[in-house]
């Protein structure tokens, strides 16, 4: 597999967790577990950001990759 | 009018007087009622059973009895909330009968019990050896409640060192098929959103007897029919273990890549995941 098709995998499997930690940090009762949903929220955002980042260069480096 | 329909009418309206002031008087459990408790009740059933049957000549002094054994306990109980003296007057005090692993023979004798009596009791906790207990104290209904020494009690996850996000109380969405919207609400969900989760989980309405939500949100359904097997919610691993994965290809990415900047980025971002893996680790993982 390419790097970028690798970058891309992780990237969508983080997105999806993401969804999931707003969901529970909607639904759940304990105080302490919405404040600890909301800060792995916060911490995947910006490790999305940069994975989205890194992936712009990696397609601008490799344009034969590019929309795989 | 005949007799037996007298006596009808008499148990009828007996029963409901009766079931009334049962409410009034309180919850007790049967076993674990102070004699008080036990005599006050008993005579009241007595004394309801024999009026019902019309044995007790005199109506009126039926009643009478019945009305003060109802109401002086009501009305001592009251007082006794508010007054502990009156409390242990009537209840009398709790009694302990083994302090530090030894046990307190005049205390046994003061509540007319054998050392065999004893050891008996502890056997029905599911303790065979007197040498485990370290507390044992016996409570004003003469049940005996035990406190283990601290090697011998089961271990918990604190015992572990092992941090365990706390359970909040469930509620019971579906009971036997129909849907109790108050628990519904305590939980801030409504019936959209369990139609919604029925459907994703394939499962109609009328096939469900009993349906759980648990503190975090998950449903949890148990069904008419013990064969058909309804999807485990297995979503809070699953999210776990996506993020377990993604961490490790960060830090692969981190080893693979050849660019300085993103081998810096990757390595931080690795280790944030990381940390927040291990926050989230006792909420997803229990």
């Amino acid at each position: 597999m390419t790097v970028s098709s690798q970058v891309k995998q992780t990237l969508a499997a983080l997105k999806g967790a993401q969804g999931i930690l707003r969901l529970y940090s909607a639904q759940s009762q304990d105080e302490k577990a919405i404040s600890v949903y909301q800060e792995a929220l916060f911490v995947t955002n910006d490790v999305i950001k940069n994975l989205e980042e890194r992936l712009k260069t990696i397609e601008f480096e490799e344009p034969q990759y590019k929309g795989n | 009018m005949k007799e037996w329909m007298i006596i009808l009418l008499r148990s009828i309206l007996l029963f409901f007087v009766i079931l009334f002031f049962v409410r009034i008087m309180g919850k007790r459990q049967i076993v674990k009622m102070t004699p008080f408790y036990f005599v006050s009740y008993s005579v009241i059933a007595i004394l309801t059973a024999l009026l019902s049957v019309n044995i007790i000549r005199n109506l009126a002094f039926g009643w009478i009895a019945l009305g003060v054994w109802i109401l002086f306990p009501m009305v001592l109980d009251y007082i006794s909330l508010k007054s502990k003296w009156l409390h242990d007057v009537i209840h009398g005090r709790e009694t302990i009968l083994i302090k530090d692993g030894k046990i307190m023979e005049e205390n046994l004798k003061q509540m007319g019990m054998t050392g065999e009596e004893l050891l008996r009791e502890l056997r029905g906790k599911n303790i065979f050896q007197l040498a485990d207990v370290e507390f044992a104290m016996m409570e004003t209904t003469g049940e005996i409640n035990v406190l283990l020494k601290s090697d011998k009690k089961p271990a918990t996850p604190y015992d572990f060192g092992k941090k365990v996000a706390p359970q909040g109380a469930p509620q019971t969405v579906i009971l036997d098929g129909n849907v109790m919207d108050e628990p519904l609400s305590n939980m801030g969900l409504n019936r959209g959103w369990l139609k919604m989760q029925l459907e994703g989980m394939g499962i109609a309405l009328e096939n469900v007897f009993i349906g759980q939500v648990d503190a975090s949100g998950d449903l949890y359904v148990d069904l008419f029919d013990d064969s058909i097997q309804p999807p485990r919610p297995k979503v809070k691993e699953m999210l776990y273990a996506v993020m377990e994965k993604s961490q490790a290809d960060l830090e692969a990415y981190a080893l693979e890549t050849k660019d300085e900047k993103a081998k810096i980025m990757y390595g931080a971002d690795a280790e944030k995941l990381q940390q927040v893996l291990q926050k989230l680790k006792p909420y997803l993982l229990r």
